[in-house]
């Protein structure tokens, strides 16, 4: 810290990465993943690195950890800490460095902590390490910090495994092993991704309390613009592996240079840029449940006596509400909510009690369900990779629902796969492929394609956006919605992200602990009789710093 | 831990015995060739053989049969071994000890040396040692016990200049040494697959650990690389390990059959091998179901062992 405000005092940045370029060598040849990177943080200053998945932007932090894999190759530049190249030092050098004047917090804490150690002896070593703490010294001076990050009964926690604790409280637990050795800078590896809406703006708040009393400087890694508008003084944005943009945040987003940036900052979900025009029938009904309640873990087998009681959890409450045709309706809610209990219901993929009437007739049980509604419902989910046969070409995949409901001749169904791979803006020659050839944007395109093959009347969209990048997520849904207002499909979309469900759902049901708790047209998200819940989740989430607000928030910088 | 969990798994333990003494009981009705003819030799008459079987009841339904020998067998009698007329129970008992100090010495042998290879070439993976080690190791898998016997006698016990006995066995009450002279060869030939298996998979456990968030956050932190491995990967590597190992225990015991025959130890295996050219059915089921309750009962204490290395592993 002593360092960092001589460094203050003489303007001298914390870190300065000088034209450095790094390459990973495959058995094809080098594969560039940083070229001539410039860029630097000053003293006390949060630096907010963004950029989409194979961006680069986690070699960057590789590279100033040091943390490079064998076949990494640094083919020019320099990273400077304080005035000292990190390339030039020894593994030595580096590992009494790492964790005492740069440390890292990382994406899952789940993850990076050891499970079979407590979590106190893994904040304690970090202390006896680099600040030469006896062990009890070490353990108090932790408890300490744990107390500092805001958990009610730290001496308690110390003696936890990371899994005795929630995803906030470990990450809590990461946090306070980075500042507790007081560094001069911290890196943060989207450190609120892995965690809940609410848990994760408590991170985030966490992270603004502790940067205006320790003054650190951070080096803040993100794929979410509008996470970084709210942390960062200054913000580069990088894109295969070059930045492409740098400077005060004010400038990035009022008036970026690239194109890359303005695209960026165009697809970041933005509430108030709605992107569904049209308005249902309002009085078609075409779905509707009525007291719907699922039970997890009930099971009976024959060796039931041999195995323990299992908890019952209920995924689902009295869940009862109702979906006109060609409606979107959006469903949010923080993960284990029962927002994917619902969907797997209504595709039939669950055991439920209660009554779901679709169209004319009512169904009240799975194994009530028939065929008719099958091809009325469909769904897509989440992950592309796992529900597209990766042994099936993409014809195939879409021939299958063509087939199995007989809509097409069979002289026909070539055309047909044609037309839908257009209607997903996929070039026809697509049919011929496997998934593993399709990127992760496209291979979720041929999932909605499959879906809307069946001609259904309503398609269950569960987080079909959140595995995918932002400029991707955003063409994703503005595919889904076109595809949804040409046919007329109602669309039950599931998602956890509440700007983008309020640019394209009609009406919006919140979810929490299997119960629905408020349902609302989009347009009265703000409205004072929302549920105090809705309320709390709206405020959790980052919008996107509008020009007009940039200027109030970065008068927060030191 | 719970104590319900324990009760559950010693119930499943009495399941599975149980189903195997069906299966055990009904095998040994299939064979051709009863009791009967067994005692009579083969040139009895028809006559005397049925009037054999009345007398030992084998003309009786074979449920009743069935139920008869497992009430005997609850109450620990095992029946009379019909080639040595002895109690089952006296015959199986010691060979039951001899196997368990081979099969124990091997087992122990096998750990010590296996773990800290496989852990070894994990953390030097990709060098010269690593390769070399896992060449070894690789072979070693390939070889079956019969073959390492063969290869270790004509080493080591040599005719004209023997450093070990050829066979044979000294109870480590009579002579600790004279045990051990004689345990090494069946040992490392029982071992030596085992150990090459084990290794195989400690060094792909630990592998996966090195290569987890958890080690690279340990690194990370600025922590000494042997504080990384001895503190932060070993323990995440133990319970997998020990998985390993009693699965590895099925396997030890097929092996020393073919180990006990070559090394002419008086053993389990042995007293099997013996038992089937004889016919000797009570001997056969016995050997049988201790061999499946063993199995059964070390798979039960690998996972003791497992929850106590594993904070994450709570049985209810």
């Amino acid at each position: 810290m002593t360092n960092s405000r001589a460094a203050a005092a003489n303007g001298q940045p914390v870190l300065d990465v000088r034209d450095y370029s790094l390459a990973y060598g495959t058995p094809a040849g080098p594969v560039e993943a940083l070229r001539n990177v410039s860029l630097s943080i000053r003293p006390g200053r949060t630096l907010g690195l963004v950029g989409e998945s194979g961006s680069g932007k986690t070699s960057l932090a590789w590279a100033i950890m040091r943390y490079l894999p064998a076949n990494a190759v640094e083919t020019s530049g320099e990273l400077v800490l304080l005035g000292e190249d990190l390339r030039t030092k020894s593994l030595e050098e580096i590992q009494d460095l790492r964790g005492r004047r740069v440390c890292m917090v990382f994406q899952d804490p789940g993850a990076s902590l050891n499970p079979v150690l407590r979590l106190g002896d893994q904040i304690a070593e970090a202390l006896v390490r680099h600040r030469a703490l006896s062990q009890k010294d070490a353990r108090d001076e932790g408890e300490a910090w744990l107390a500092r990050t805001g958990i009610s009964r730290p001496s308690e926690m110390m003696n936890r495994y990371p899994h005795e604790a929630s995803g906030g409280e470990k990450q809590r637990v990461v946090i306070a092993t980075a500042f507790a050795c007081n560094p001069e800078m911290i890196i943060f590896d989207e450190p609120t991704t892995a965690l809940d809406i609410i848990t994760a703006r408590q991170i985030l708040d966490l992270f603004d309390d502790l940067h205006d009393e320790t003054g650190v400087t951070a080096l803040y890694i993100s794929h979410d613009l509008g996470l970084v508008s709210r942390v960062a003084q200054d913000v580069a944005v990088i894109n295969q592996g070059a930045i492409v943009e740098f400077g005060p945040r004010e400038h990035v987003f009022t008036r970026p240079s690239h194109s890359y940036t303005r695209d960026l900052v165009e697809a970041v979900p933005n509430p108030d840029h709605r992107i569904v025009t049209s308005e249902p029938d309002a009085e078609d009904a075409l779905l509707s449940l009525d007291e719907v309640n699922v039970m997890y873990g009930r099971g009976k087998n024959i060796l039931s006596f041999l195995q323990p009681k299992r908890e019952v959890v209920q995924g689902a409450r009295n869940v009862s509400f109702g979906l006109r045709a060609g409606e979107i309706l959006g469903i949010v809610g923080e993960s284990g909510s029962g927002k994917s209990t619902i969907a797997k219901t209504l595709a039939g993929l669950q055991d439920f009690e209660g009554s779901v009437a679709f169209g004319p007739r009512s169904y009240s049980g799975r194994h009530k369900i028939d065929r008719a509604y099958r091809r009325a419902v469909q769904i897509v989910f989440q992950h592309p990779d796992a529900s597209l046969n990766p042994r099936q070409t993409i014809g195939k995949i879409l021939s299958r629902p063509l087939k199995l409901y007989d809509l097409v001749p069979r002289s026909e169904r070539s055309r047909r796969v044609r037309d839908l791979l257009r209607s997903v803006f996929l070039p026809e020659d697509y049919a011929e492929r496997f998934p593993h050839e399709l990127s992760g944007g496209e291979k979720q395109r041929v999932a909605i394609a499959r879906a809307f093959a069946a001609e259904p009347r309503l398609v269950i969209c569960d987080e079909i956006t959140s595995s995918l990048d932002v400029s991707v997520q955003a063409s994703v849904a503005r595919l889904l919605v076109d595809l949804q207002q040409k046919t007329g499909t109602a669309c039950l979309f599931i998602t956890h992200d509440l700007n983008l469900v309020r640019q394209l759902a009609h009406r919006i049901a919140v979810m929490r602990n299997g119960d629905l708790v408020d349902l609302f047209e989009s347009s009265q998200a703000r409205a004072p009789e929302r549920h105090p819940y809705t309320t709390q989740l709206l405020d959790a989430v980052p919008v996107p710093v509008e020009a007009s607000q940039v200027s109030s928030a970065a008068e927060r910088a030191p | 831990m719970s104590p319900a969990y324990f009760l559950r798994r010693l119930l499943a333990v009495a399941l599975v015995l149980w189903i195997v003494t069906i299966a055990v009981f009904a095998i040994t009705m299939v064979l051709p060739g009863n009791a009967a003819i067994m005692i009579l030799g083969e040139y009895a008459t028809p006559d005397q053989v049925a009037a054999m079987e009345i007398r030992l009841g084998l003309n009786r339904p074979a449920a009743i049969q069935y139920l008869e020998w497992l009430f005997n067998l609850l109450q620990g009698d095992f029946g009379m071994s019909l080639r040595l007329s002895l109690p089952v129970s006296d015959v199986v008992g010691s060979a039951f000890r001899n196997s368990a100090l081979l099969a124990a010495t091997a087992l122990v042998a096998v750990t010590v040396v296996a773990v800290p290879v496989g852990m070894l070439t994990a953390v030097k993976r990709g060098t010269k040692a690593d390769l070399g080690i896992s060449l070894v190791a690789y072979v070693g898998t390939a070889m079956p016990e019969f073959v390492t016997a063969t290869l270790l006698l004509v080493i080591f016990a040599a005719p004209g200049n023997p450093l070990l006995p050829a066979g044979g066995f000294i109870p480590p009450g009579e002579s600790v040494a004279g045990f051990f002279n004689h345990v090494i060869l069946p040992a490392g030939a029982l071992g030596l697959i085992l150990t090459a298996h084990i290794a195989r998979q400690v060094r792909s456990e630990m592998s996966d650990v090195l290569a987890s968030d958890y080690i690279r956050a340990a690194r990370l932190k600025g922590l000494r690389e042997r504080r990384v491995i001895w503190g932060h990967a070993l323990p995440n590597s133990l319970a997998p390990a020990v998985a390993v190992i009693s699965l590895d225990i099925g396997y030890l015991l097929g092996g020393i059959i073919v180990v006990e025959e070559i090394f002419a130890w008086p053993g389990l295996g042995r007293l099997l091998i013996l038992a089937l050219e004889n016919r000797d059915l009570p001997v056969i089921q016995a050997i049988t179901l201790l061999l499946a309750m063993v199995y059964a009962l070390s798979n039960l204490l690998s996972d003791l062992v497992i929850a106590a290395l594993d904070p994450r592993v709570r049985y209810e």
